[in-house]
């Protein structure tokens, strides 16, 4: 085609070979355009903010912001809530998906639909159930306050907000992974003697690890930048039961700007790494698909 | 190790896969499942190796009852079809998993691992290929990989699911005569699920051939060729004419000819029956041969190889006849498309059919 259209002589006149998806300068332009607006003031804007009003008032006042006693404090409590949450939704997450993947049963899809449920409801609200099964006026409240055991208002609460909120995370990822990926290799392993850990750690783990870590890092993002149901939960206690998120809040409402701001660049900068890490496995998840792809061809190819 | 199998019946839901089904492999030989899809074989492979369980039945190894044992201790080997092999490990680890996850008590030294993965690779012909992963490999490679890694743990028996049935044809042939050498090399006892009946004939002591979820026939690929048990053995082991009449006294009546059935039909009274005559059963002359003959013309000629197929149209009620001649034959023959032909079977088997029943045979 394109060896034709060079090789027709110079006195027709040019043709633009547009493909049938194409679309004029003048749309296409219009688009961009239009992308690019958007993104710079949905999406940079805001980003460049936070850091000019973080440094406003000069990297002196930025840091102290960082370093003060509540601030720290807080960034204490939000890794701690991660780090309590993210492992329970990492079992609970390959518990779920190794379920429904690997095995049928009655309630498959309901079960399915209650993983997504987080997603679904406002944030508020699942801290709100949580009051309400938990606070003084609860269900298993005059029961709690009979043992003197504190859920709500405190960090139990939080971890246990911010562990429903995230819980889909690692499961959603995991699901169609597994699924596509089968129980073949796991029956192969257990026929050639090996035991449930075993086969789990040899051979499930291995092939699900990129999209395990990829769950993890979305799930890891979302529990330390969790805000509604925290909120809702935590009582606002400087120093005690406040993460980072609600400690930008009240600087905020305190007027405190510039702090405020200094700390939500933490959390910013937090959402880089992220993001890194996600571009990264993501780049490993393609990269190992293609290698296993490509090879089918080649394999092919020498087989015929 | 010999396998028995006793009144095994499975259900999937209102799906009967297997009903009583009763097999015998002797120990040492290679048998072949042989069926359409649906018939139950890779059911019944998956059961005997325990991947799935049994609604009721037994099986045994070597006399032992092992129904009720884990997979993991059974001591079988199973080659899967798309083969299974881990994707994340070299070649070598794949057949080194099974003695790897061996309770440290009786787990071999690396040394010894490392002797007969190396024997094994040698064995299926890949000693250069231990290092690379599964995704390199080529599907003939593969297939020996999974092989390889079954052989790798000494199993008592060896199960192969459809072995080559992702296989191109070439690579195919090439594979189940490799079998077949290994097996003689070996010598463990091996059942192996194919729907190609070329491939279970060829490859195989005993061929085994399921339809519906029951054992149809179990012979030597002899027996089970030149003598079929039941009208869907004939249909199904290699390409036959069906002749629909009426048999009696020994002569099936079909349209105008009377074909001459085997000797103990001398006696049978009227009844419906089909007659089966292979394809190569057949001598077509350009004139009658009496009533014996039937009355053809010819649609098509394919003239290519040692064997000429010719596809023909009965006269009488149109359906279709496939002969295969030797070329000398079509040769001296001489006749073409559209030309009329006679067509007397050398070797007819007939089956009774009694109404909706099961079919008598004899041949």
């Amino acid at each position: 085609m394109t060896a034709t259209a060079v090789l027709r002589p110079a006195t027709t006149a040019p043709r633009a070979v547009t493909r049938a998806t194409g679309e004029s300068r003048l749309v296409r332009w219009t688009l961009i355009g239009t992308a690019l607006v958007f993104l710079t003031l949905v999406l940079v804007l805001p980003l460049v903010t936070v850091f000019h009003q973080a440094l406003a008032k000069g990297l002196p006042a930025y840091l102290e912001a960082i370093g003060e006693p509540d601030a720290l404090s807080a960034a204490k409590l939000t890794l701690l809530i991660a780090g309590i949450a993210v492992p329970l939704n990492l079992i609970f997450g390959i518990a779920a998906a190794w379920c429904i993947s690997k095995f049928e049963f009655r309630g498959k899809n309901v079960l399915i639909t209650l993983i997504d449920l987080p997603f679904a409801v406002s944030p508020v609200i699942s801290g709100m159930i949580f009051v309400l099964l938990f606070g003084a006026h609860g269900w298993f409240g005059e029961w709690l306050s009979e043992h003197d055991i504190q859920i709500i208002f405190a960090v139990p609460g939080m971890v246990l907000a911010t562990t429903f909120i995230t819980a889909p995370f690692i499961a959603r990822e995991l699901i169609p992974l597994m699924q596509e990926q089968g129980s073949e290799e796991e029956e192969a392993a257990i026929v050639l003697g090996a035991s449930g850990w075993q086969t789990f750690f040899r051979v499930t783990l291995p092939n699900i690890k990129w999209g395990l870590l990829y769950g993890l890092i979305l799930c890891n993002a979302r529990a330390m930048g969790e805000f509604g149901a925290v909120s809702v939960v935590s009582g606002h206690i400087r120093g005690e039961t406040n993460t980072l998120p609600l400690h930008v809040e009240i600087l905020y409402n305190e007027y405190a700007f510039a702090a405020s701001f200094a700390v939500a660049s933490v959390l910013t900068l937090l959402a880089f790494v992220t993001l890194a890490l996600k571009t990264f496995v993501e780049w490993q998840q393609r990269r190992t698909a293609a290698e296993a792809a490509g090879a089918e061809d080649i394999s092919e190819r020498i087989a015929s | 190790m010999s396998i028995e199998v006793r009144n095994l019946s499975k259900r999937f839901g209102s799906f009967v896969a297997l009903d009583n089904v009763n097999l015998d492999v002797p120990g040492g030989e290679l048998v072949a499942l042989l069926g359409p899809s649906g018939s139950g074989k890779t059911t019944l492979l998956r059961i005997i190796a325990g991947l799935e369980p049994a609604d009721t039945g037994v099986i045994r190894f070597e006399g032992e009852d092992t129904t009720e044992q884990p997979v993991r201790e059974r001591q079988v080997g199973f080659v899967f079809q798309h083969y299974a092999l881990f994707r994340h490990m070299s070649v070598f680890e794949n057949i080194a998993f099974g003695l790897r996850v061996r309770p440290r008590a009786v787990r071999p030294s690396e040394a010894e691992i490392r002797d007969t993965v190396m024997n094994l690779l040698r064995l299926v012909q890949l000693e250069a290929l231990g290092k690379r992963r599964p995704s390199e490999l080529s599907g003939g490679q593969r297939q020996r990989v999974a092989l390889a890694r079954a052989l790798a743990v000494k199993p008592k028996v060896l199960l192969l699911d459809e072995p080559f049935g992702a296989l191109d044809a070439k690579v195919r042939k090439e594979l189940r005569r490799w079998l077949r050498r290994l097996h003689e090399e070996v010598h463990v006892t091996s059942v192996f699920v194919t729907h190609d009946q070329e491939e279970a004939l060829e490859v195989s002591d005993r061929v085994v051939i399921m339809n519906e979820g029951r054992v149809e026939q179990s012979g030597t690929p002899e027996e089970v060729y030149e003598r079929p048990a039941t009208p869907f053995v004939y249909g199904f082991l290699g390409d036959v004419n069906l002749f629909h009449g009426r048999i009696e006294r020994g002569l099936v009546k079909v349209g105008a000819s009377e074909l001459e059935a085997p000797p103990e039909w001398a006696d049978a009274r009227d009844q419906d029956a089909v007659a089966y005559v292979r394809t190569y059963d057949v001598e077509l002359t350009p004139s009658s041969n009496g009533r014996s003959s039937i009355e053809a013309t010819v649609r098509h000629v394919r003239a290519f190889g040692p064997v000429v197929r010719l596809e023909l149209d009965r006269i009488d009620d149109g359906s279709s006849i496939e002969a295969h001649l030797p070329r000398a034959h079509y040769e001296q023959l001489a006749v073409g498309k559209g030309q009329r032909v006679f067509v007397s079977p050398t070797s007819v088997t007939v089956f009774a059919q009694s109404d909706g029943g099961k079919s008598a045979r004899s041949a």
